[in-house]
Order: C-alpha cells, then structure tokens, then sequence
C-alpha cells in the first residue's frame, strides 16, 4: 500500500491491508487508508478496514501490563519542544489532563469525549512520543 | 407471425401468462389465464396500472424495476399470487411485460400456520427461560464467600448457557417473522447514540466476564433516523453477540456510529462493530450474511448458534432501507458495517 490506487473499482482491501499492516504497522496502514478514504468516500467496507485498524491500535494501546491502572505522562521531548506537536482541539485537551497521577481509568472519566475516542487519542499522543505510559 | 405463433409454448402451458401493457391492458393471454381469471382479469389489470404506489400499484413496479426476474405476491380476488416478470416485450406502441402468475395460496397458508406455531412455542419457552436468568441472576449476585468457587463457576456456566438459549430463541422468533412476511418496521425516532448506549450497556457484564474491553465509539452530534429502535438495537446486540465470541481475552470491541454527508446535510449514519478477534477467511465474508451460514472458525467460547443472527441484522437494515457490509482480516479482526439513510419528514 505504499501508492493510492488510482481506479475507480475498490481494490482487494483485505489483502491490501494485511499485507502493509504485515509490513509497515499499524499506524502506517491505518493513514493509509485515511487516505484512500478521499478516493473512494462511498467504499463501505473501507470504513470497515479503517475501524479494524483503529481498533486494532486501541487494543495494543491497552495491553499494557497495567491495563486501565496504567500511568501516562509527559515526555521531556514534549515538555522542551512542545511546539513541534501538531496537536488537535481534541488530544490538547487531553494532554492538558495528565499530571502523571490519574491513570486510564480516571481519564477515561473526565475526558469529554466516548471511552474509544480517548484511548485512540492517547495511543497516538504515545505513537507521535507526547506522551509515555511507563511499565 | 402472430402472437400464438410466436407463444405456442406458452399457450399450453396449465399456469396463466399474460401480455399486459403499462396502462393495464391485456394483449395476449393463454388458456390458462382465461380459465383462472376469465373477464375479471382486465378490471383488476386496469385498477393495478392506474394506482401509482403502494402494494395496489404492483403493475407499475414491473415497469420501473429493470431487474428480468422481478417477482411480486399480490392478493387476487381471494387468493394470493406470485407473479414473476418472464421478459419485457417491445413489439407494442406502449411498453408491455409478459407475466406468469402462479398460485401460492396454500403455500402462503402453510407459512402462516408454521409462523403462529412457532411464536407460540417460541412465547411458551421464553417464559420459564426469563424464571431460570432472574433466578441465577439473583443467587451470582449474592455474597461470593456464601457460593463457593465450585458452585459460583457452575451458576457462571448455567447462566450463560440460558442467555444463550435465550438468544437462539429470539433468533428464531425473528426469523419466523421475517420468512411470515410480518416483520413490519415501525416508524419511530430513533436516537442512535443512545441505541448503542443501551446495546453496550446490556452485553457490559458478558463482555466483563470473558474479559474483553466493550467501549463506544460515537460523537454527540449523531442525527436520529426514523426506524424501529426494537429492531435496531436487536441488532446491533446480535453484531456484539457475534463479536464476543469470537474475540480472545483481553481483546477489544468497539462499537461506533458516523456520519455520511451530502456536503452540509446528513446523509446516513454508519454503525461499525468491530473487533479484534479472529477474522472470517476472505472465501466466506460474501456467505455470512446468508440464512443458516456460520463460520468455518470455531467460537472460543462454545456453543454453536441457530446460523440466523446475522441473515436477521442484513433483513433488519435492509427493511429500514440500509445496506450492511463486512471487513475482516484473518488474525486480526473483523467489522460489521451497516449504513442507515436519514428519512426526512417530507
């Protein structure tokens, strides 16, 4: 998946998709497939690939030793050169709640946003290195 | 060549064919047709072409679908009808359809009498099922240390057992209902940030159990659509269902909603339930819709179903004007996709 197709006809997803999540990840494949999603904005089943992906980095997310009661905070990376961070409305929010005390859980709490829409967030403030969820 | 000529097959043939133009005018027929309907047929072809809609209007559908094997049921003077489109015929001034009627009454009678029978046994079951849950619900809620593990596990065990007899027979409650032809879809508001809510909420504790993570995954500003929540929310509950066995421990299940947009305006509404389970091999995603299919992967938690949950999901979003799809990934999971159109008041 490393070029747009350009047809019109949606390719094989689940082939495309495994095999760059084989090769490249799963942060790789998934804005990959955000991309693709402009190409082919009717494609149900891309909504479908993109969610499996989205839930698949939700899961490694939370397989953390420590689960919910797991501990994120600031990296050093980020609290010197913040600016660097290209963040959204909604993981500045975020960001503004860790403390390096409330866990998951608590977080899941006060966060605004639905329980799956949080931890995404977190996970990809962890995968751009804001922020560290320490063992 | 005349037109007996060209129909020699069909003038014999013992089911009735006919000619019939748009305006409801016959211009062929065989003896069959005569001996069935004889001079009635052209009053009730005339009142079929003139009704545009609705199930009285159904000559008209036959010249708006294209489909060459459209086919319809229609009640005729008493009796009920399947009458299937043979080709469409261009040798008139007016467009005309040939069309063979074949007579299903008893056939229609028999699916009846089968779908009463079923809600009954079906209503007879469920009533000393729902004793049997509250009964074991009460006692797993009772202090774990008065239990004992042997005995807590074993209730575990029972209850799961009876939400799973439960299911299987609300599965068939749902299918007799759709294969009667009674499975109407009401015409209500339905909020679907809180339909998820609800489905999520009631398989929380199953999800607890098998220790997998159940989270929404859904804004605020979700438009309603006008459906039946009941039948929804059934079957959204059926895609969890479905997911939760298949899903290992420490796996997650997300259940989300979307929007689809025509620029500013709501279009339909995409409910996702996705999980990372095991996956559907790419040679079975096209069958698992079908009635009776099931997965060649065997559920991690046991227990076989009826085969019907999903057939129902498909038959519940298509009766809402919907159409439902499946992504899968061998290894790593599985999402069910269903879009709901946003009906307007008109």
């Amino acid at each position: 998946m490393s070029t747009l197709p350009k047809s019109a006809t949606a390719p094989e997803w689940s082939r495309l998709v495994s095999d760059s999540l084989t090769q490249h990840g799963a942060w790789y494949t998934y804005l990959k497939l955000i991309e693709a999603r402009g190409a082919y904005p009717g494609d149900l089943s891309l909504r479908g690939y993109t969610e499996i992906l989205r839930t698949t980095i939700v899961r490694d997310f939370l397989a953390h030793p420590k689960a919910m009661q797991a501990v994120p905070k600031l990296t050093a990376e980020f609290l010197s050169n913040f600016d660097r961070f290209n963040l959204t409305a909604q993981e500045g929010y975020l960001i503004s709640l860790i403390d390096g005390r409330l866990d998951l859980q608590k977080l899941l709490i006060l966060s605004p946003f639905d329980q799956f829409t949080t931890l995404f967030n977190l996970a990809k403030l962890q995968h751009e290195r804001a922020i560290t969820v320490p063992q | 060549m005349n037109l007996n000529d060209k129909f020699t097959i069909a003038k014999y043939l013992k089911s009735p064919i006919a000619l019939v133009s748009e305006h409801g005018a016959i211009e062929w027929r065989n003896d069959a047709f005569e001996a069935t309907f004889g001079g009635d047929a052209k009053d009730w072809l005339k009142q079929a072409a003139r009704a545009l809609a609705g199930e009285s209007g159904w000559l008209q559908s036959f010249f708006l679908d294209t489909d060459a094997h459209h086919s319809l049921d229609v009640d005729i003077e008493g009796r009920t009808y399947r009458i299937d489109k043979i080709m469409q015929i261009d040798d008139y001034a007016t467009p005309t359809v040939a069309l063979w009627f074949e007579d299903v009454t008893l056939q229609r009678e028999a699916e009846q009498a089968k779908s009463d029978f079923t809600a009954q046994i079906v209503h007879d079951l469920r009533g000393p099922l729902s004793g049997i849950q509250g009964t074991l619900e009460f006692i797993l809620s009772q202090d774990a240390s008065k239990l004992g593990t042997l005995n807590a596990d074993l209730l575990t065990e029972a209850s799961r057992e009876s939400e799973r007899m439960m299911s299987l027979i609300n599965e068939i409650m749902d299918f007799s209902k759709i294969q009667s032809g009674s499975f109407a879809v009401e015409q209500e508001p339905v909020r679907i940030a809180g339909l998820l809510k609800r489905a999520v909420r009631s398989l929380q504790s199953v999800a607890a159990r098998d220790e997998v993570f159940l989270l929404t995954a859904h804004g605020r500003d979700i438009p309603q659509i006008i459906g039946s929540v009941e039948k929804l929310t059934q079957a959204v509950i059926n895609l969890i269902s479905n997911s939760l066995k298949f899903t290992p421990k420490k796996g997650l299940i997300s259940v989300g909603a979307q929007i689809v947009r025509n620029g500013e305006i709501p279009e339909a509404i995409v409910i996702t339930v996705t999980d990372s389970g095991m996956g559907i091999k790419a040679t079975e995603l096209q069958q698992i819709w079908d009635k009776y299919k099931q997965s060649g992967t065997k559920s991690l938690r046991g227990g076989g179903g009826t085969g019907l949950g999903l057939y129902i999901v498909k038959q519940v979003v298509e009766a809402h004007g919907g159409e439902v799809t499946v992504a899968s990934i061998e290894g790593v999971g599985t999402s069910m996709v269903l879009k709901l159109p946003v009906k307007r008041a008109a």
